[in-house]
């Protein structure tokens, strides 16, 4: 229980709610059980031709049990849904405020918007803690007990009955399926696994397939991972059935044995042959209230792996201490001998970098696709931390820093960024809150986004607009924000050239006094740079500015060279 | 959702077991009801011995064993069911996405296509292992506990005729009242619940701009306003419950209250019918409240099972190959194309192309981007098929050969090659129909360049490259591609230049390795780089999907003015 402990504290600050679910579940199948029993009794008295007001009565109570059942019904769903939603939210909250100062660490381990997708189902599976795991045994035990406790007044025997079969069907029967039941679910998961990636394959590497003649072969992999898949999903799904089954009979058996008992306390004189009928029914009613016991365990298994996996993204402390500090406008960067791999990588993406950059300087950082070069540039921004070597920023040194106090004075935009679910105004909003309208207007003047209006709607992810407009947004953004440094990570790759030269010309008028890095695999407008750095294979294979690069005939010249007989279609 | 229900209706063994065991547990169902009371009469009424009984008690057991057996036996065989109907769609979607290459390679929509495969397909299974075996019981044991009530005593029967109506009268009731308001509901729910991962998502955007801390506060309000649409959604489906609840109860109450009344007032009735039907009672209309939650999971699969429709009878265009031999596989092929045309949809690619390229030719399709460049290389290779006109080989239609025959002979290499999970050497040697050396393979690795690469592996050609080539640079992908070119040694070379991105080596390693190459082969190219224009002895410059100029550099400059103004513009380019 240690890994939900968490969870457990959020769950009892609602206090009202958990008391009002557990009351109204508690009465809701109490009046089950009582409208069960009142009606076995009344046939029983009925049979007896007893005075009509004493059936009366009993009709009355047979009624009145039955709205209780309803409204209880009603009440304890609708309590036990606000208060876990409620506690949802609360450990949304709680969640994010421990994960945001390991941002950085934990969004590169979690690179991929998968696992991101993955914490959020981890959060939802929670809701699943309250409703399934936490109230329904209390409410079971209780109910349970006053039944048990009223039958005794009748029979010592049958009430111990009911007590062996709350054993049963309530404790033993569902740990031992849950005990089975984990193989399970761990094959489907790896069967499914294999599945998605099989799929994957045959649909990205299509033509690839075609080409070789592969594609026969590869769609019976793909056939027989969806066959293994369905076998074990349905393995599950005949298990599941089986222990359904395997269940209902339990309490049939105990409501016979009920019955038998009664029979043969009747026929001996120990009981009265009235309330023969009555236990009967509350035997068969009772054992309604174990059911949510079989996929308690599940369920308990599900949260408590799921509250470990979240809470143990945030619970690695930082190692060293490092401290908030103020850096210096148009900051120098220097780094010492930096490298880096990325974790699970044979290969280093970066091998013993040496690299001035002086302050209020102009530098380009090319390269191909996989050169290197953006990540030096997340070291450079200290949203990667190296894994040998310094980069320091002017006289402090990153690995002693906060990110923070990089980032408070840096104009970032990156290859893919964010945008949010709102407005435009919104996000651009985001780097300066006090923007009035019109400076946000004229900002997206600047980025050739007169057209867009401030109220204009952004969906999740910007997925409403087009590569080249996020590229503008971002810039605007980054526009927007104070800072003395800028760091660009191909910041215009989906611009055509004539908007690219205009929006470069609107940073460099702004970045005048300002450290400037520009990451590129464009290699057009780099003439007024005050040095390029022609990253290869994880090295700096050469640096200088145009001329001098252009000059030496080296790497740069030939990739400038191949460049230029590239079509610009 | 009738195309699911035919799947299952095929099984006829199946559905005839779930109708046989709803029969049994309606009739198991009646005995538990008839020896229960059975032994409550004769021990309570009539103060019979406890051994008079057990044969009761016997066959009570009996009874309940037989309920727990066919009910298991009704789940297992819907669970069945489901299984092989997803079985059924998954092989069915494979099938038409491996026929039928135009839909599932080139339009981009891979995601998507997993996405259908994976999730659409499990969505069916509820409608399967639930409502379907639901929908039999629900059609089988109410009309048996029925016939039983009747033959007890016709008034209930009578209530539970008038009353049973009620329930799926009101529930579909409450779904058209509760629709349009949910829909509403759900728009503002996904809007909510969508703010927890965009925050996520955008964490390092907020944390740059210095923000990340304030977002607490719209979490929260975000989370509750969540919690309180899903509410409004949850009271509506809460109180339709209640209100089914109710129903039920009413008619129970009102069954109970006519026989008590005739049990007591008129004596009309016996102990043993009138404590039958109050046990039977409940069951009847359990059944049927059962239907109403089955039958929301059978809605829920029908957007799953329209996506499915949808891609299964989408148009077929199936490549079909005939069987005829190439001959003379030693020298490359003469390739034609004659009035080639090909559409997506209403969209015309290529209209009526006409081309020839003579064996040992080196060809270059140039033309603006979305010109049908990539798509005639597509329709060389033979992965989609002309909608009119025909490409000819050594003077016969491509399709006339065997598929095999024709793919043996080519090679492609695509500007991003997709490396499949696996070790390089299997990379290398994908497709190979005789197996090779780890020394041919290191040959051909070597001669695309990727030499100095293994060496930096421990496992040299047997280092596994992850699923869609993980660890791998643009550059090295290329060159992994050119590498099964040189293992295979096709006579007939097609080649998607890539635009940007590549590092040096690999630009020369491409050059290189073309070159040697076109010794053996025809090499035709969608060619972006002006010094491999120059070198071909045959361009096609292609816009809008037409042919508007072919022949040599010289001879284009010459003659065709939009191959001048590419170049101008190229030369205007180098300038800048």
């Amino acid at each position: 229980m240690k890994e939900l402990k968490e969870v457990i504290k959020i769950v009892l600050q609602e206090k009202k709610d958990v008391w009002l679910s557990v009351l109204f579940g508690f009465l809701a199948g109490i009046s089950a059980v009582g409208l069960f029993a009142s009606s076995g009794y009344l046939i029983s008295r009925a049979a007896l031709l007893p005075p009509l007001y004493a059936l009366t009565v009993l009709i009355a109570f047979l009624k009145l049990f039955g709205f209780i059942r309803a409204l209880g019904r009603y009440a304890e769903r609708y309590y036990s849904h606000r208060a876990t939603f409620t506690m949802l939210s609360k450990i949304r909250v709680t969640f994010y405020e421990r994960l945001e100062p390991y941002a950085t660490k934990v969004l590169h381990k979690y690179r991929s918007g998968d696992l991101l997708s993955r914490i959020v189902g981890d959060v939802e599976s929670l809701q699943n803690f309250f409703l399934r795991v936490f109230y329904p045994p209390i409410v079971m035990i209780v109910i349970f007990l006053s039944t048990i406790a009223f039958t005794t007044i009748f029979s010592v025997s049958v009430a111990l009955i009911l007590v062996i079969g709350l054993i049963l069907t309530g404790f033993l029967i569902p740990l031992w399926f849950s005990y089975r039941q984990r193989k399970v679910k761990r094959m489907i998961r790896e069967s499914r696994g294999s599945l998605s990636t099989e799929a994957a394959e045959f649909f990205y590497g299509f033509r690839d397939l075609k080409i070789y003649q592969q594609v026969e072969q590869k769609q019976s992999v793909l056939e027989e991972a969806s066959d293994t898949y369905v076998r074990e999903q349905e393995g599950e799904g005949k298990q599941l059935v089986y222990n359904h089954s395997v269940n209902t009979m339990i309490t049939l058996m105990v409501s016979w044995l009920v019955l038998a008992a009664g029979a043969f306390l009747v026929s001996t004189g120990q009981l009265n042959g009235l309330f023969l009928a009555m236990l009967v029914m509350i035997s068969l009613t009772v054992f309604e209230n174990a059911t949510p016991m079989a996929v308690l365990p599940g369920h308990l298994e599900e949260n408590k792996q799921a509250s470990k996996r979240l809470f143990s993204i945030t619970e690695e402390k930082e190692i060293e201490s490092r401290e908030r500090v103020q850096i210096h406008q148009a900051p120098g960067i220097t780094l010492e001998n930096v490298s880096y791999t990325y974790p699970g990588e044979e290969r280093s993406a970066l091998k013993g970098i040496d690299l001035q950059i002086p302050k209020g300087s102009k530098t380009a950082i090319i390269g191909s696709s996989g050169s290197g070069k953006s990540t030096l540039f997340q070291l450079l921004l200290q949203a990667l931390r190296a894994d040998e070597g310094e980069v320091w920023f002017d006289d402090i040194a990153g690995s002693l820093t906060e990110p923070e106090s990089i980032w408070e004075q840096s104009r970032v935009v990156l290859q893919k960024n964010h945008f949010f679910y709102g407005s435009i105004r919104d996000n651009l909003k985001i780097a300066k809150e006090e923007a009035s309208d019109e400076m946000l207007n004229t900002i997206l003047q600047k980025v050739g986004l007169d057209a867009f209006a401030l109220e204009g709607e952004v969906l999740e992810k910007g997925e409403n607009l087009s590569g080249g407009e996020k590229q503008r947004l971002a810039i605007a953004r980054a526009m927007l924000k104070n800072g003395s440094l800028w760091m660009l990570d191909e910041p215009t790759s989906s611009l055509d050239a004539v908007t690219e030269k205009g929006i470069y010309d609107e940073i460099f008028n702004l970045a005048q006094k300002d450290t400037l890095v520009l990451i590129s695999h464009r290699l057009t407008g780099l003439e007024k740079m005050d040095q390029i750095v022609v990253v290869d294979e994880g090295k700096i294979v050469e640096s200088g500015t145009f001329e001098q690069l252009m000059e030496k005939q080296g790497y740069f010249y030939e990739m400038k060279q191949i460049e230029q007989s590239v079509f610009s279609t | 959702m009738k195309h699911l229900s035919k799947i299952a209706f095929e099984e006829k063994k199946k559905i005839w077991i779930l109708v046989l065991t709803s029969v049994f547990i309606a009739l198991t169902i009646v005995g538990q009801a008839y020896f229960f009371v059975a032994v409550v009469d004769r021990i309570f009424l009539q103060g019979g011995s406890f051994e008079s009984v057990l044969p009761l008690l016997a066959g009570l057991l009996l009874v309940l064993m037989g309920r727990s057996l066919f009910t298991w036996l009704n789940g297992h065989t819907g669970v069945k069911l489901a299984s092989h109907a997803k079985q059924h769609f998954r092989k069915r979607l494979i099938r038409k996405y491996a026929e039928n290459p135009v839909l599932s390679s080139l339009k981009g929509q891979s995601g998507r296509k997993v996405s259908v495969l994976m999730d659409a397909v499990d969505e069916v299974d509820g409608y399967y292992s639930r409502y379907i075996p639901q929908m039999i019981q629900t059609a089988i044991i109410p009309i048996i506990i029925l016939v039983v009530v009747f033959t007890q005593h016709i008034y209930s029967g009578l209530i539970m005729i008038v009353t049973a109506p009620f329930i799926p009268f009101f529930m579909a009731i409450v779904g058209v009242m509760t629709k349009k308001k949910s829909e509403e509901q759900m728009e503002q729910l996904s809007a909510f619940s969508g703010k927890f991962l965009d925050t996520l998502q955008g964490l390092l955007t907020l944390k740059l701009f210095g923000r990340s801390k304030r977002q607490k506060d719209d979490i929260e309000s975000s989370s509750i306003g969540f919690r309180d649409a899903t509410m409004e959604v949850l009271k509506v489906a809460f109180i339709s419950s209640l209100m089914l609840e109710f129903i039920s109860m009413l008619s129970i109450g009102i069954i109970a209250l006519e026989i008590a009344i005739r049990l007591v007032v008129y004596e009309s009735i016996g102990f043993f019918p009138a404590f039958f039907i109050l046990i039977l009672a409940p069951e009847f209309y359990l059944t049927l409240k059962e239907f109403g939650s089955a039958f929301h999971t059978g809605r829920g699969s029908s957007g799953a099972a329209n996506q499915l429709m949808e891609e299964l009878e989408g148009d077929a265009n199936k490549v079909e190959w005939g069987e005829a031999l190439i001959e003379n596989k030693e020298a490359p092929p003469q390739i034609n194309l004659d009035k080639v045309r090909f559409s997506y949809g209403n969209k015309f690619a290529i209209k009526s192309i006409t081309a020839s390229i003579p064996p040992y030719s080196q060809a270059a399709i140039i033309g603006r981007s979305g010109a049908g460049k990539s798509t005639l290389l597509h329709l060389i290779a033979g992965i989609i098929k002309p909608g009119e006109g025909k490409i000819e080989v050594q003077g016969r239609n491509l399709f006339s050969y065997h598929e095999k025959e024709w793919f043996d002979q080519i090679g492609y290499i695509s500007q991003d090659p997709y490396i499949f999970s696996g070790t390089i050497a299997d990379n290398i040697a994908i497709g190979a129909t005789v197996t090779y050396t780890d020394e041919e393979i290191e040959r051909a690795a070597e001669k695309a360049g990727l030499a100095s690469l293994i060496d930096t592996f421990e496992e040299g050609i047997h280092t596994f490259v992850g699923e869609g080539g993980r660890g791998l640079s643009g550059g090295e992908k290329q060159r992994l591609a050119i590498a099964r070119v040189f293992l295979k040694n096709p006579s007939v070379i097609l080649f998607d230049e890539p635009t940007t991105g590549l590092d040096l080596k690999t630009e020369q390693v491409l050059q290189d390795s073309l070159e040697k190459l076109s010794e053996s082969a025809t090499i035709i190219t969608v060619a972006h780089r002006l010094h491999t224009i120059k070198k071909a002895d045959r361009i096609f410059l292609i816009d809008k999907g037409e042919l508007i100029a072919s022949g040599t550099h010289e001879e284009l400059l010459k003659q065709a003015q939009e191959y001048r103004d590419m170049v101008n513009v190229q030369q205007g380019g180098n300038s800048a």
